[in-house]
């Protein structure tokens, strides 16, 4: 269907739609972690891009890294050694793992990229923390228009608050197309859209989230639908694992990914003043496992399972990721509490061992509709 | 006979019935301030303690308690039984094998760990210190407080910290001390935080001394006495059972150093170790004892040692605390192991990494080509475990320790 084509191209192409951006006269910055404060970045004439890995074994990176390490931030820190981001202006980071924390250590070290900001974040929220993290952003504000040369005005921080929060409404309308059965479009295709944003301008992005939403009902080739699935992970940064599942019986109708509905369900306040919203959205946002609140927060997990009606659940560890991996029991035994069914996978990112994966989730859907 | 004595001679007094004398009592005390209503606090390392020590909180230190169930040889059991309940095989050793022993009390060394009042961490060494304990917090419905610490990216030292980074650790103190004087109803008595700031500076005064004397060749103390004995420093370095404890020791040690008496018979290579130790197995050090080898320093007899001044203790934590380098980028690791391995004139490095923990793991083989490139001095990279000892190949281990140690001799030979 041509009004998803363009998602997959953009991902499909994602270094060469990011150089054409600085063709265009924009910066280009990196970023990792879901809590960088991206409009900053985009109201100072550059665009934010996701540095993501990819499918292939890492063997770059495994020089200088040992085994046991996120597989997603080895595969980043490889794409980078291997050149696949040399096209960077700046790369922000943030303290949100001891993965990405030790890992950014060494690109400074291996990999040039003219700046790097660091950004640090709290990991509770209180009246404390939400002043030390407004003065973080102050600090990176400042710094971009140092580096770039670029004043960020009130205006400018203001449009790129528009524009972003208008994409996260329209993504949730997109989100909102699995809540038929079978849904509208596929967990993959979900996935993809949302990728898609962070490889280019958000205003672009919106343009192309407007023509899918007026199509979407009229699709020639809907998906075919099966057991309804709520994918619980840290990062996905890559549609294929979504495609394995939907191969074999499965319908990703929703998730909780960092790449998924984490990375866009709140809005900054558009009221008072632009930089406080901005600070106040990424500290109070969905949290992240590495966030601790009162007790062990699963509200957006539950409520994403109960929005979209799912009848089961996967929870997809990505290995070596601690935080995730810590929440995982617990949140299996949440849903346990619930009477859905929950299979607890540890997966890598590359994917090596996925026909073991098949095999798994294949019983567990199979299992699944005899209890339905 | 003759050299098993020997050996004997060779351990020193100090540290003799070490685990007898001071670790069962120390959990002994920690059972008794339980029965007698006490407040116990679960405590993660880099944090503060002396804050607890001075409100007489108790504080119980879980990681502790992980490795003496390793050395008891009943970790491997507590790590399955926290893994038959979905914690994967790939986190924390540490925490696996505590929430392990929670279902396990009758195969729990020193009756268990006494059940938390409350947990507090701080996010300076790792996530999986207030992930582990959200958990257990949880699990007990005991209150959990997290010190937030800015991660320090520029590695700097404690007289070049960030003015922010330390303004901002002392609003978290003031945070976490509502926080204590809510759960244990008491008020933070000032005079009584300096009296044990003083006794915390006096206990970190002394290590230093002890280590300093382990540059004299041959050195008087090794890696097997250094981690016994660095219990006081991070457990409860404001005491004076710690304060006397070091002062034997430090008397100890500078006798033997004054006399050349070294830790072992032949020290023909001088090692510095990162990380841990695999504590299920603390023999091994006699056994590079036995190869000539002997560790003069460690990063973690290191790390924890900090000068504090009893009149401002808040800003003393911060810099006690913000620069460890598990808070600090590696290059800050990278400056200590240099200044180690060049102070302490060493002949190589020995860098374990351990499974379930990323802090520790990644970075060493930043750590290996920058020592080498500004000292010339090799390191040996053990892929291994501190806790879990499935995770530790002995006969591997031991057969690349000894060709590391032929390649150090030949470097000697040559030059």
């Amino acid at each position: 269907m041509d009004v998803l084509r363009p998602f997959r191209t953009l991902l499909s192409i994602k270094h060469d739609v990011a150089r054409s951006w600085q063709a265009k006269g924009k910066h280009l910055v990196g970023w990792s972690c879901a809590y960088t404060p991206e409009e900053l970045i985009y109201a100072a004439n550059s665009i934010p891009i996701m540095v993501s890995g990819s499918l292939e074994p890492s063997k770059h990176a495994d020089v200088y890294l040992p085994i046991n390490t996120c597989s997603f931030v080895r595969s980043c820190f490889d794409s980078a050694l291997k050149g696949d981001y040399e096209y960077l202006d700046g790369l922000v980071i943030s303290n949100s793992c001891d993965n990405r924390n030790k890992i950014f250590d060494l690109w400074k070290h291996h990999v040039k990229i003219p700046y790097v900001h660091f950004i640090n974040t709290p990991h509770t929220r209180t009246e404390g923390t939400h002043n030390f993290f407004y003065d973080e952003i102050f600090r990176f504000k400042t710094s971009l228009q140092v580096t770039f040369g670029e004043k960020l005005s009130d205006t400018t921080l203001k449009n790129a608050i528009r524009i972003f929060n208008e994409n996260r409404l329209l993504l949730k309308k997109v989100y909102d197309l699995r809540m038929k059965d079978p849904p509208l479009i596929s967990g993959a295709e979900a996935l993809e859209i949302v990728l898609s944003s962070m490889v280019t301008s958000k205003e672009e992005h919106n343009v192309l989230l407007k023509r899918l939403l007026a199509g979407a009902s009229n699709r020639a080739d809907p998906p075919k639908g099966g057991v309804r699935l709520l994918v619980s992970g840290s990062v996905v940064d890559n549609s294929k694992p979504i495609r394995i599942i939907e191969a074999i019986g499965g319908s990703v109708v929703a998730d909780d990914l960092c790449t998924g509905s984490k990375y866009f369900w709140d809005l900054v306040s558009s009221h008072g003043d632009p930089l406080r919203a901005i600070a106040k959205r990424y500290l109070d946002k969905v949290s992240s496992s590495f966030m601790l609140e009162p007790g062990t927060n699963f509200s957006h997990t539950i409520e994403m399972a109960e929005r979209f009606d799912v009848e089961a659940v996967i929870v997809f560890a990505l290995k070596f990721c601690d935080t995730h991996m810590f929440d995982a029991p617990q949140l299996v035994k949440e849903f346990e509490a619930r009477d859905l069914p929950v299979l607890y996978l540890e997966w890598e990112h590359s994917l090596s061992g996925s026909a073991q994966l098949k095999t798994r989730i294949e019983a567990f859907l199979e299992m699944v509709k005899g209890v339905g | 006979m003759v050299e098993a004595k020997q050996k004997r001679r060779r351990r020193l007094q100090a540290t003799k019935g070490f685990y007898k004398a001071y670790i069962k009592k120390f959990y002994r005390d920690a059972h008794k301030a339980k029965a007698e209503g006490k407040p116990v606090a679960w405590v993660a390392s880099t944090f503060p303690v002396e804050i607890l020590q001075a409100m007489d909180i108790f504080p119980v230190w879980p990681e502790n308690y992980a490795s003496l169930c390793a050395a008891k040889r009943v970790a491997v059991k507590f790590c399955e039984i926290a893994e038959s309940r979905n914690f994967s095989k790939d986190l924390c050793s540490y925490a696996r094998c505590v929430i392990g022993s929670l279902s396990d009390k009758e195969n729990s060394p020193e009756e268990g760990l006494p059940r938390p009042d409350m947990l507090v961490a701080s996010t300076g060494a790792c996530d999986t210190h207030f992930k582990w304990f959200q958990y257990i917090g949880d699990r007990f419905k005991a209150p959990l407080h997290l010190l937030n610490m800015p991660y320090n990216i520029s590695g700097a030292d404690s007289e070049h910290l960030e003015k922010a980074h330390i303004e901002f650790y002392i609003s978290q103190l003031k945070e976490l001390i509502d926080f204590l004087e809510e759960k244990t109803d008491t008020k933070l008595d000032k005079k009584r935080l300096k009296e044990i700031t003083a006794l915390s500076d006096r206990t970190s005064q002394l290590w230093g001394e002890i280590q300093h004397y382990r540059k004299t060749i041959p050195s008087p103390m090794d890696a097997r006495d250094a981690f016994s004995a660095v219990f006081f420093l991070l457990s409860i370095p404001g005491s004076p059972a710690a304060v006397e404890f070091y002062e034997r020791l430090r008397n100890e040690v500078k006798e033997r150093a004054e006399n050349k008496f070294g830790a072992a018979e032949t020290e023909n290579y001088r090692l510095v170790w990162d990380n841990l130790p695999p504590w299920f197995d603390l023999k091994f050090f006699e056994y590079l004892n036995t190869l000539g080898a002997v560790v003069v320093a460690e990063t973690f007899s290191h790390v924890w040692m900090g000068r504090l001044d009893p009149s401002r203790p808040f800003e003393s934590f911060a810099k006690k605390y913000l620069p460890n380098f598990a808070n600090c980028s590696i290059d800050r690791k990278i400056h200590l192991i240099q200044d180690l391995a060049e102070e302490f004139s060493a002949d190589g490095v020995i860098l374990p990494t351990n499974w379930g923990c990323r802090m520790m793991s990644i970075g060493e083989t930043a750590v290996k080509e920058e020592v080498y490139r500004k000292l010339g001095v090799q390191s040996l990279i053990v892929n291994m475990d501190s806790t879990d000892r499935r995770n530790y190949d002995e006969a591997q281990i031991k057969r690349n320790m000894e060709v590391f140690l032929q390649v150090l001799n030949e470097k000697n030979q040559n030059g």
